[in-house]
Order: C-alpha cells, then sequence, then structure tokens
C-alpha cells in the first residue's frame, strides 16, 4: 500500500515537452500566412467596398432564367459527349501504361522509371492548361477539349491503377512466371483479371471527373458549357450565368450518384 | 435419395478414375450437363456493357469533331513542343518564378482562410456532437460546394468582386470549404470508439470527449489532409490564374495568347517543377504527421537497399565473394 505511489518520479514517466516543436511549427505556419496575405494583397476594406456591387450581381445569380436551358442543350451535349469520348481514349491508353508503370507488372527498371517520370510530368500540369494549349495548337472545339480530358485522365488513371496493381496478391503471377510464362503473359493471365474490379471502378471515377472538368475547359474555348459560361460572363447576363452553373450542379450531382451506385454494386 | 447418392457417385468416377471398360461412358457423362455446373449468365452486366457500348459509340459518333485534324496533329504538336522547349527563354525564369510564388502564395492564403472556416463547420457537421437538425444543412452545404467546380466559383468571385490575386485566393478558400469539411466530420467520426468511452465513462461533456476523446486521434488526419488540400490548391490557384485572376496562369495564358512559345515552355517548366517539388515536401510533412518519422526520400531507400543487402549477405555468406 505505502510503496506504491501514483505521482513519485520513479513510476510514472515525464510527460514529454512538445511546447517547443509547436511553437515552431505554428511559427512557420504563421510566417507563410503573412508572407502569402502580403503577397496576395489581401484587404477586407476591398471587399467591403465591393459589396454594393456584388449584392445586384447577386441578386441577378439567384434568379436563373429557365428558358435558358433549351439554348444551353447543345453545350450539355457537347460537355457530356466531350466527358465519355475523352473518358474511353484515355482508359484504352491507360492500361497497358499502368501495368510498365508498376514495379509489380514490369520487372525492367529503366522502363519503369521512364514511364513514371513522365506520367509525374503529365500528372502535374493542370487540365485548364492543357486545355489552354491543345485550343492555340490544333483550334478551339471539342477536339482540344478531349485531348486535354486525355492528358489529364491518363495521369490520374496511370497512378490509381498501377497502385492498385502495386497492392496485389501476386501469387497467380508468381505461379504463371514459375511455370514458364514470359512477363507478358503471366501480366495478362494472373494481373488483368485481378485489377479488373478496381480498373472499372477507377474509370467511373475518371468520368465523374470528367464531367466536371469538360464544365469548365470549354472556359479557355475548348467547347461544351465552359464556353457558354465565358460567353455569358462577358455580356454580364447573370440570370443565364446561374442557369448554367445549375445544369453543371445537376449533371456533377447526377453522374456522382450514379457513380456512387455503380461502385457499390462492383464492391458487392 | 437414392437416385441423387447413384448419380453423384457416377459423377465422382466419372472426374476421378476414368478408367477401364467404362472409361469412354464416364468421360462422355463428364462432359455432359449434370457434370459441369453451366456458366451463369450475368444479364444485368451484359446490359450494362451493351449500353456503356453504345454510349461511347454514339459519342464518337455524333460529336462535331474533324478527324481529320488528328492526322497533322502529331507534327504540329512536335513543332510547337520544339517551339516551346528547343530552348526555353531562360531570361524569363526570373518573372515566372515570382509569377509562380504569387500562385502558391494564393493557395496557401486560400487554404487558410478555407481551414479557419470549414474547422468549426465540420465540427457542426460531426456525428455524436450535433444533432441531425444541425448536421444536415452543413453536410449539404459542403456537398453544394463539392459540386460546384472551383473554377465557377472563381468565375462567380471574379464577376463580383474583380480580378485580383485576393478574390483568387478568395475562391480558392470558399472552393476548399467543401472538401476540408467533409474530411474533417469523416476523421472525427472514424476515429477509435474506446477514447470517447472512456472519456465520457469518466464524466466528460460534450465538448471535453471532443477535446479528449475525439481529437488526439483525428488530429494527425486532419492535418494531413490540410496539406493535401493545399497541394491541391496549388494546383487550382495556376488554373484560376488562366482566367484571370494573377499569377502563373496569368502570365501563361498571356504568353499563350501571343503566341511566345519559348515563354510558354519556360514557365511550363516552373509550374511543373514547383508543383513537384511543393507535393513532395508536404508529401514529406504528411507522412511525418501520419508515422511520425521523417521518411526522406533518397535517405530511407538507400537505408532499405544497405537493410536487403545486409539481410542477403546474412542468408547467402558464400555469394558475395
Amino acid at each position: 500500500m505505502t510503496s506504491i505511489t501514483a505521482d513519485s518520479p520513479a513510476t510514472r514517466p515525464r510527460k514529454p515537452q512538445t511546447w517547443p516543436r509547436t511553437l515552431v511549427v505554428a511559427g512557420i505556419v504563421v510566417a507563410l500566412t503573412v508572407w502569402a496575405g502580403i503577397a496576395v494583397k489581401a484587404d477586407l476594406g476591398d471587399l467591403i467596398r465591393n459589396g454594393q456591387n456584388a449584392a445586384g450581381t447577386l441578386i441577378q445569380l439567384v434568379q436563373p432564367d429557365y428558358s435558358f436551358i433549351v439554348e444551353t442543350l447543345p453545350a450539355v451535349l457537347e460537355t457530356v459527349q466531350m466527358a465519355v469520348i475523352g473518358t474511353a481514349i484515355s482508359i484504352t491508353i491507360a492500361l497497358p501504361v499502368s501495368f510498365l508503370a508498376s514495379r509489380a507488372t514490369n520487372p525492367n527498371g529503366v522502363v519503369f522509371g521512364i514511364v513514371r517520370f513522365i506520367m509525374n510530368v503529365v500528372r502535374s500540369i493542370p487540365d485548364l492548361l492543357y486545355a489552354a494549349i491543345f485550343v492555340t495548337v490544333v483550334g478551339t472545339g471539342a477536339l482540344s477539349g478531349i485531348m486535354a480530358l486525355v492528358m489529364f485522365n491518363l495521369g490520374i488513371m496511370v497512378k490509381l491503377i498501377s497502385e492498385a496493381l502495386d497492392g496485389l496478391d501476386r501469387g497467380g503471377q508468381e505461379a504463371a512466371l514459375a511455370s514458364g510464362a514470359t512477363w507478358f503473359k503471366a501480366n495478362k493471365a494472373a494481373m488483368l483479371s485481378e485489377v479488373a474490379p478496381s480498373y472499372i471502378s477507377q474509370t467511373i471515377y475518371v468520368l465523374e471527373l470528367n464531367i466536371r472538368a469538360s464544365a469548365v475547359i470549354g472556359l479557355v474555348g475548348a467547347g461544351g458549357l465552359g464556353m457558354l459560361i465565358d460567353k455569358v460572363r462577358t455580356f454580364y447576363q447573370y440570370h443565364y450565368l446561374s442557369t448554367v452553373i445549375l445544369e453543371i450542379l445537376v449533371l456533377v450531382i447526377a453522374l456522382e450518384l450514379l457513380s456512387s451506385y455503380a461502385r457499390k454494386k462492383l464492391v458487392r | 435419395m437414392t437416385a441423387q447418392t447413384r448419380s453423384a457417385d457416377r459423377l465422382a468416377s466419372g472426374a476421378g478414375q476414368p478408367a477401364g471398360a467404362d472409361a469412354d461412358a464416364n468421360v462422355k457423362r463428364a462432359h455432359a450437363g449434370p457434370a459441369r455446373p453451366r456458366k451463369p449468365v450475368r444479364w444485368l452486366r451484359a446490359i450494362v456493357w451493351i449500353v456503356s457500348t453504345i454510349v461511347v459509340v454514339a459519342a464518337f459518333w455524333s460529336v462535331d469533331i474533324s478527324w481529320q485534324a488528328l492526322l497533322d496533329l502529331p507534327q504540329k504538336l512536335t513543332r510547337y513542343l520544339g517551339l516551346m522547349f528547343l530552348p526555353p527563354a531562360w531570361e524569363a525564369f526570373p518573372d515566372a518564378l515570382s509569377a509562380t510564388m504569387l500562385s502558391v502564395a494564393m493557395a496557401w492564403f486560400g487554404t487558410m482562410i478555407g481551414i479557419i472556416i470549414s474547422f468549426p463547420l465540420s465540427l457542426l457537421a460531426a456525428r455524436g456532437l450535433m444533432p441531425a437538425i444541425v448536421r444536415w444543412p452543413v453536410r449539404g452545404v459542403f456537398a453544394v460546394l463539392r459540386a460546384v467546380p472551383e473554377v465557377v466559383i472563381a468565375v462567380l468571385m471574379l464577376s463580383v468582386t474583380g480580378l485580383t490575386a485576393f478574390t483568387g485566393a478568395l475562391a480558392i478558400a470558399l472552393g476548399s470549404i467543401g472538401t476540408l469539411g467533409k474530411w474533417g466530420y469523416e476523421s472525427f467520426e472514424s476515429v477509435d470508439r474506446g477514447a470517447i468511452e472512456a472519456a465520457t465513462a469518466a464524466g466528460a461533456s460534450r465538448v471535453q470527449v471532443m477535446r479528449w476523446g475525439v481529437w488526439p486521434n483525428a488530429k494527425p488526419d486532419v492535418f494531413a489532409f490540410w496539406l493535401y488540400r493545399f497541394e491541391i490548391s496549388v494546383r487550382a490557384s495556376a488554373i484560376l490564374g488562366l482566367i484571370g485572376a494573377g499569377g502563373i496562369g496569368k502570365m501563361l495564358v498571356d504568353n499563350i495568347q501571343f503566341r511566345v512559345w519559348d515563354v510558354v515552355g519556360m514557365l511550363m517548366i516552373v509550374v511543373i517543377v514547383v508543383t513537384m517539388i511543393i507535393d513532395q515536401i508536404s508529401g514529406l510533412v504528411r507522412v511525418r504527421i501520419i508515422s511520425g518519422r521523417w521518411e526522406l526520400p533518397i535517405v530511407s531507400a538507400l537505408r532499405r537497399r544497405s537493410a536487403g543487402r545486409a539481410r542477403r549477405e546474412a542468408t547467402a555468406p558464400g555469394s558475395t565473394r
């Protein structure tokens, strides 16, 4: 009874001191924020001064003009077309490339490294930038939009699929290799069927991303709803703008529901 | 009953040892209907395949594209890539760097505002802390903010407050509230129940349960999500520039419009390198937050390699000589 005292230094370890570290981290964060605030010239007064201006616009925005929907239908169709075609092309290209970009399926370190590096570069360019470049190279319209989507998807798909490949059970592949198959045959026989569910699930995910992306890449002239947004924005037709945005919302949410339903089905 | 067992017997003998006089008959039986289960016809799967094929074909067939343009694309692309990168305009490097830093500043500032706004909101949206009547409206707001693409938010903001880097940052903040909020309440809800139960058993109030039962467990995830969101914001801020919010995107779109391709090449190099560096640093810090250890890429790769070599030497001492 007397020997055990809870707060004697021998029985209770000292609480580690974390406050110096916390202080340093907080200092860095605050410094970065102050620097960023100065760089972007953050000014709350500016916002308040612009408030009156904003109020008028907002009133227009909350009164969407539904009669405009008829005019937007071709653009909606083009957006969906771009998303579907972009998805179809990119998943076709992404499948073989991701087999090259996974250490589990590609024994060749040099090819693996090169593919990985290229894919990192491809992934780090944002979709709107691809769109801007393709618009100047091939002209405005759906083609440049589709190409931008393909490049954008390729980076995402290859990353996701090659990571899925890395995480697979490699028993079947090992058996195939041991029985004398080439790497290509072993991957085709053992890994392809294993990765198929996540491949399909990522395809749905990419289609969802594409609907979202194809609605905006038009802002730089790559076709679809984005082009419409750009048009009504330059003419300050905020009634129309909010209609278009509502349409994008409906599209995105519908596809999100569809994709979450499909993926749930897929898991079972 | 007896018929079934007999047929099962025959089946076993047919599949197992098709030897002797009636081997032929057995083999025939093994190939006949009952021996092999019928391959199931998956109607739903077939329908989904057919429908998606039709959709893709229809999209290809109906889209308004001159596929001719695709033929001379490789040639065009190589020409433009040559103009961009052979060589890039090195004299534009300082400008490119400062414009990129402005974009990064936009991303950081926007993410910070987003964090400050979304953190209390995500507390309001967490199950077990607030009644459903508070929870669902907040979750609805998050869902709507997530569904609107960032660029569209920015377009709205820019038309309201004008084209500055500050509005770009505000657009990023607004866009990040949706994802940050969702990740926040999800990580609050997915913490281990043990600590919560312990805190409740010790008589803690709701706030105290949150502080001592939930927050210590959720903290690493939440911090890591914040950093991850910053990485996304860096990309988003480059995009926002493309529609006029300043920073690297604006410089890019100006140079693309005036077809100053060598500067475009330089800018792209800077954007790619800076994003990659930021991703690396942020990834390192995230790993440190989650696992509590620094995982420096080169150091840990070398350590792994030397550990592997040591293991090989230990298992096969003769092979090294």
